[in-house]
């Protein structure tokens, strides 16, 4: 079979054969996929329904041959899609057909891990846990903890601006990044952030969390450690209905606490994942709320009385406290693995991540019963419901027609939901390709125009990753006519 | 994951399994923080969410090439993915059908295939190895360094017991490499075991378990591996021997393995299932023996206890029989000190043929694993398996033993 | 009254973009607290303070939202009504300190280093740019990364990028308990200790080195401050003299400041070697860094040296205009800031050369 790159943009012309002879000479070998067998394992990432065949896959191992893939995508006028290790859910790293893939996967060093400043300089395609591995021997971690942290690289997590199970009480990404270093598209070297806590200018550092790989491709990133807490216990609480379990969450939060993390996963996301980890979670629970305390003995001791108090005035059915670390880690295990133990109850899913205010989180999941029903597609609930962070996990069958269409309009509701609800279509895994159009929703043309002179302002030429994050606003007003019933919805079609 | 499996595939047994793991795996990319050669090569190709893709294109009927092939032979089959993925995906069994696949499609070099027949052949026979191993010894000296290191060294075994009218017996398998290479293993587990009443035998003309094969899709020998050993352990189950030890993990995953291999094979089928079940590894045949042990233990007088161990886990060990923990335990209750080591779930590299068909990759493991294990200067390093053992044995200078002679240290003093 | 700030908001952009056409320029001015601060005042006066008010506050979200031209104390003293605060405790510099103020310098107070800077508790600002649209990021939930965060860009952006009319806030339960403790050191000592304690899980919420005295805060539950002041060494301070202790650190009304020397924000990494450069007042464990005097040249080159950078921070006109009042941008820097500035205002009407001389 020969590639079709007729669907490319018609913007990038691009001489394929010449753009493999001037790379040639800048990778080695085994640096450079050119053909389909090749190139097809990187059609997507962890969201797998939307996929698309690269033009090529580059593999750099040193900044110095990022700097020179750039230099000659960039006269060449070709564009570049950064990939970390692709387990985004939002499509990010999804090729474009006239793209060259950059796999940051093997600058994976640690360059340096500082006791004495609290820091750690790392290459981009190290792992999110691999830092908290290298700092552990001195008391010292990595804050955010993405679900998928064992797999997950740095680069990715600031390009998502990742949040984790922590994020509560130690913030996101942002939060805990001092320094990136990147190229622009153009190859030329940028330091945004510094050694400090703060650096002159804008701050530009907080814009480059979160751009998903549209501003520059990053290359270093200096990272705060945190120190470890003596102590940490999680609380379990299991509840015989979900309105009461988001109930108590908000009511957490009003008694004045913050716990390190306070999450939620309903009955069906309990089934998938028991099975996996065998924590001991209550399998005639509708909902399960973890809710951790750490600090000083005393201090968690003085906190889990005062949690176990209104968990038990909000009506939760069982209340158990990990009695050891091991105990700790085994109920922490269940919600890591959760998306992917969902895959044990069906063959795909789609992972929603909108953010509602607290408050709303049971009217949220009394209106996804009923979009489940409408829809007829089971939906499993894991919540970071401490920052009102939902991930509704949509299931479905690729292999049976129109489910995924059915999934794809089951999830356009919830987030639209969540807009109207006063939140965000994307609280933590990015807008990519998956929520281009439902941006619409959250943004007026004013606002998408703003970004697009942004999005400018580093990459005049729009090659790096293209058709991610923004919509134009011509597929703006497209999707607003569409939605205000005048028009035809048409969603990206998932490409097979 | 979306599949459409071709037409030659689909409606076959072996398709409508491979289609049941595809689509079990969701993309998640965990597993990929725990291969091995991901960890070395970086690239998707080269993990196990690559090699599952790359074996997808193949059922789906796209071309496959040399590539393909180059990707999955580079995979150690150390089932490190399996032990991480949260979606339940069986991935050897994927595997060993894109291999099967791929190796009817994609012609090999002569040299690889003669590289193969020597494996398969010479290996797993004891009266062509060991010599070879002697023979080699003899000429180390003159060999290039990357060959050198390959011939190990010959460890000559303290005594077996004396033969002990104990009532319960249990077969032990004497293997193809190990009776040669580590012949003190058996030795030391039977006089262990010895201490707890149980006398452990040799049963004469077992021969290779047949994995060495099987691993190389030399599929009809390695069935009749099996069949012979399964011929020459029947009488004695039969006789009121209790269980089957397997002190070489690698041996003892594929034992176990032996009612699968063996299920279409209306003469052995039953009695493969039933050795598969009554196989043990000897750490598992100690643990449930543990509270004769630990007496054993009080009133032994040779105290070497507070040594420093680092204990590697074979593959075959924590990843294929998921047996985790077991071997620490006993050795803290023997009184050693077990440390810590830095990635304990990746192989050694050692993965049957692997150090010979992979030397470049092999090689970075072993020394990575050996790296790890010495990190913090240990007295003595140990592992569960006879590949494992001579395959790090041969990047450093301290000894690397199999842990039950430490056990059998502690209680019968060191000889 | 929300009708009348609307249309007032509305009547503003047409300002703005009048302003624009004929190629003027805007100060924009809160209570004129921080006009110190930065570039010099050139434009226009435009006084932001009658858009003011709390918009919505929900305690139980931990999110309030109020307008630029709201006085920080106001909106301190509703958070107070409630048990919760502004966690990076701005400094105000006078009573007519505005919310707006706050974001456009982005200033943060002793307990920054704790908790973190204006920037990390913006969830969404309201701006009306230079081409006199008002446009919406970000938004009132503790997570959102749809589109750019342009929120947080606001913070320390001084104005040049649009004039800010609203902004959402993260905001916290008051800490249960507080204790200030104080000992004598050199300034080596300090700077190694505080970088030790800050590598163990001590509640230290606030540090501040000068002339030879540490004085530390510890923040949180009570067992916690309780455990840690058994640890820490110092003597604990009366309640009432460390508020007014931290206020002046905070307020800048601590005698080091005082004076007509020139004033140096020194923003280093926290393990920085103590720079002999004059008088000296260390914040943040380090990361921040006081002088009074000095030579100009040889404070900014200490700072890059190190990875940090050095702001002139209260100085004459003719000072700042010598030297520049903020560390030169890198030359790709430079230009993406002038690109960003374009994006927002492209007519430059906002500030101009109040954060850098050439927008
Ligand atoms: C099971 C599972 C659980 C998850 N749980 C969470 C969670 O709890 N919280 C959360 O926030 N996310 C979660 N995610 C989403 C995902 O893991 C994060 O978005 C992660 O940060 C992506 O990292 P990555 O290395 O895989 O990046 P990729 O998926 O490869 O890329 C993500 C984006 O970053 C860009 N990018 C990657 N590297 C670079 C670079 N060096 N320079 C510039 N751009 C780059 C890409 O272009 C793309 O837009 C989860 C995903 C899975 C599969
Ligand atoms: S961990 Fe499992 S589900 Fe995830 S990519 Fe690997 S095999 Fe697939
Ligand atoms: S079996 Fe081992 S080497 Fe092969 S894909 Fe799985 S983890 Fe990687």
């Amino acid at each position: 079979m020969s590639l079709d790159f007729s669907t490319g943009d018609p913007r990038f012309a691009v001489d394929r054969p010449a753009l493999i002879a001037r790379l040639s000479v800048v990778l080695p070998a085994d640096a450079l996929l050119t053909v389909e067998e090749d190139l097809r394992p990187y059609e997507c990432d962890g969201l797998t329904a939307y996929r698309c065949l690269p033009s090529l896959v580059a593999l750099p191992e040193n900044e110095a041959q990022v700097r020179a893939i750039l230099r000659i995508c960039h006269e060449l006028r070709v564009p570049v899609v950064p990939r970390g290790t692709a387990t985004g859910l939002s499509g990010g790293a999804t090729p474009h057909p006239d793209a060259v893939v950059v796999s940051m996967a093997r600058l994976k060093k640690i360059l340096r891990v500082d006791p004495f400043s609290r820091t750690a300089v790392v290459q981009p395609g190290v792992r999110n846990l691999a830092v908290s591995e290298a700092a552990a021997p001195y008391g010292l971690y990595y804050a955010p903890d993405p679900s998928s942290q064992i797999a997950c690289t740095i680069g990715g997590n600031v390009a998502e601006n990742s949040g984790g199970v922590h994020c509560l009480k130690y913030g996101l990404t942002v939060h805990n990044v001092l320094r990136v270093r990147g190229l622009t598209i153009d190859g030329e070297s940028v330091e945004f952030g510094s050694a400090a806590l703060d650096a002159a200018g804008y701050d530009l550092l907080a814009l480059i969390n979160g751009s998903e790989g549209l501003l520059t491709l990053l290359t270093e990133v200096t990272v705060r450690l945190t120190p470890k807490p003596p102590l940490a216990q999680v609380v379990i609480a299991s509840f015989a209905d979900v309105r009461r379990a988001g109930e108590a969450v908000a009511r957490i939060i009003a008694a004045g606490i913050i716990p390190a993390g306070l999450e939620m996963m309903d009955k069906k996301a309990i089934h998938a994942v028991e099975p996996y980890v065998k924590a001991g979670y209550n399998l005639d629970a509708e909902a399960i709320l973890l809710c951790e305390s750490d600090g000083t003995p005393e201090e968690v001791a003085e906190e889990i009385v005062r949690v176990v108090e209104v968990l038990d005035n909000s009506g939760a059915s069982e209340i158990r406290v990990s009695q050891s670390e091991v105990e700790r880690l085994r109920f922490w295990a269940g919600r890591k693995a959760a998306f992917p133990a969902v895959g044990r109850v069906t063959p795909d899913y789609l992972c929603m991540d909108g953010t509602i205010p607290r408050k709303r989180l049971a009217d949220m999941l009394e209106a996804i019963e009923a979009l489940s029903r409408k829809y007829a597609l089971r939906c499993a609930n894991v919540f970071h419901a401490g920052d009102g962070n939902l991930h509704p996990l949509i299931m479905y069958d690729a292999n049976q027609a129109g489910e995924l269409e059915r999934a794809v309009a089951f999830g356009a509701e919830i987030l639209e939901l969540s807009v109207r609800f006063g939140g965000t279509i994307t609280g933590e895994h990015g807008v990519g390709l998956e929520k281009i159009d439902l941006m619409a929703e959250q943004f007026a043309s004013g606002e998408i125009a703003a970004f697009h002179r942004l999005k400018a302002a580093f990459d005049e030429d729009g090659l790096l990753n293209p058709g991610k994050g923004v919509p134009t606003l011509a597929r703006c007003r497209e999707y607003t006519l569409a939605r205000a019933g005048t028009a035809p919805v048409t969603f990206v079609a998932p490409k097979s | 994951m979306e599949t459409h499996l071709a037409d030659f595939i689909k409606d076959t047994a072996e398709g409508r399994e491979a289609d049941a793991i595809l689509r079990a795996c969701v993309h998640c990319g965990f597993c990929n923080a725990t291969c091995p050669t991901f960890q070395l090569l970086g690239d998707e190709l080269d993990g196990p969410r690559g090699r599952i893709y790359l074996i997808k294109q193949l059922l789906e009927g796209r071309p496959v090439s040399e590539k393909t092939q180059c990707h999955l032979d580079r995979c150690l089959s150390c089932r490190s993915c399996e032990t991480t993925c949260p979606s339940g995906v069986n991935y050897y069994r994927l595997l060993v059908i894109g291999r099967g696949l791929v190796e009817q499609r994609v012609p090999r070099s002569l040299a690889a295939r003669a590289t193969r027949l020597l494996l398969t052949e010479a290996v797993p026979r004891r009266w062509i190895f060991a010599p070879s191993v002697r023979v080699g010894r003899l000429l180390r000296a003159c060999l290039p360094a990357k060959l050198a290191e390959k011939v190990p060294d010959i460890v000559t075994a303290k005594p077996w017991p004396r033969p002990a009218a104990h009532r319960r017996r249990m077969i032990v398998l004497a293997g193809c490499v190990q009776s040669t290479l580590t012949p003190n293993t058996n030795a030391a587990a039977a006089r262990v075991l010895d201490r707890l009443g149980i006398a452990l035998f040799e049963a004469p003309g077992a021969g290779c378990c047949g994995a060495m094969r099987h691993h190389l899709h030399a599929k009809a020998p390695a069935l009749d591996d099996i069949r012979r050993v399964i011929d020459a352990w029947w009488p004695h189950l039969e006789n009121g021997v209790e269980g089957v030890v397997m002190t070489a993990s690698g041996c003892g995953a594929h034992v176990r393995d032996y009612g699968v291999l063996l299920r279409h094979d209306p003469a052995y089928a039953e009695k493969a299932a039933r050795i598969a079940a009554m196989t043990r590894d000897v750490s598992e045949v100690l643990a449930s023996e543990q509270e004769a042990l630990s007496r054993l233990l009080r009133e032994s007088g040779t105290d070497r206890a507070g040594r420093r161990v680092a204990f590697h886990s074979p593959c075959t060990l924590q990843h294929w029989q998921q047996i985790r923990g077991v071997v620490e335990g006993l050795l803290a209750a023997a009184g050693y000190r077990i440390v810590p080591i830095a990635d304990a779930h990746l192989c050694c590299g050692s993965a049957g043929s692997y150090s010979i068909s992979q030397p470049l990759l092999a090689r970075q493991l072993r020394d990575n694993k050996l790296a790890a294990m010495t990190a913090s200067a240990p007295d003595v390093l140990v592992t569960a398996n006879v590949g494992c053992q001579t395959h790090l044995q041969s990047g450093g200078t301290t000894p690397v033993r199999h842990w039950i002679e430490l056990i059998d240290e502690r209680l019968n003093g060191v000889c | 009254m929300i009708d009348t700030l609307e249309t007032l908001t509305e009547n503003w952009a047409d300002r703005v973009a009048e302003t624009a056409d004929r190629g003027g320029t805007l100060a924009i001015r809160g209570g004129g607290s921080k006009a110190f601060y930065g570039g010099p005042e050139l434009g226009e006066p435009f006084d932001v303070r009658a858009n003011r008010g709390i918009v919505a506050y929900e305690p139980t979200e931990l999110v309030v939202t109020a307008r630029a031209g709201t006085l920080l104390n106001d909106l301190q003293a509703a958070l107070a009504e409630q048990g919760q605060f502004l966690p990076f405790e701005p400094p105000h510099f006078s009573d007519l300190a505005t919310v707006g103020g706050m974001l456009a310098t982005a200033l943060s107070g002793p307990r920054r280093q704790a908790v973190g800077a204006v920037r990390d508790f913006v969830l969404g600002v309201k701006v009306l740019t230079g081409t006199g649209e008002i446009l919406s990021f970000g938004g009132q939930v503790m997570k959102n990364v749809a589109g750019y965060d342009v929120s947080r860009l606001m913070a320390g952006s001084l104005g040049t990028l649009g004039l800010i009319l609203e902004v959402s806030l993260k905001v916290l339960p008051l800490p249960a308990a507080e204790k200030s403790l104080r000992l004598t050191m050199d300034e080596s000592g300090a700077l190694d200790r505080l970088n030790r304690w800050a590598g163990q899980p001590l509640p230290i919420s606030a540090s501040a080195w000068h002339d030879g005295v540490l004085t530390l805060r510890l923040s949180g539950a009570v067992a916690a401050v309780a455990a840690a002041q058994r640890t820490l060494p110092g003597d604990a301070l009366a309640d009432d003299e460390a508020t007014v202790f931290w206020s002046s650190i905070r307020e800048q009304t601590h005698a080091f400041f005082a004076g007509d020397a020139p004033l140096w924000r020194l923003s280093l990494p926290s393990a920085a070697a103590p720079q002999a450069l004059g008088a000296t007042l260390i914040e943040w464990g380090g990361a921040q860094r006081w002088w009074r005097g000095g030579d100009a040249q040889a404070i900014r080159a200490a700072g890059a040296v190190v990875g940090g950078h050095a702001t002139l921070f209260r100085a004459t006109d003719a000072m700042k205009a010598e030297y520049g009042v903020f560390q030169p941008l890198s030359g790709p820097l430079l230009r993406i800031h002038r690109k960003l500035k374009h994006a927002f205002d492209p007519r430059g009407v906002f500030n101009p050369g109040r954060l850098y001389p050439d927008f």
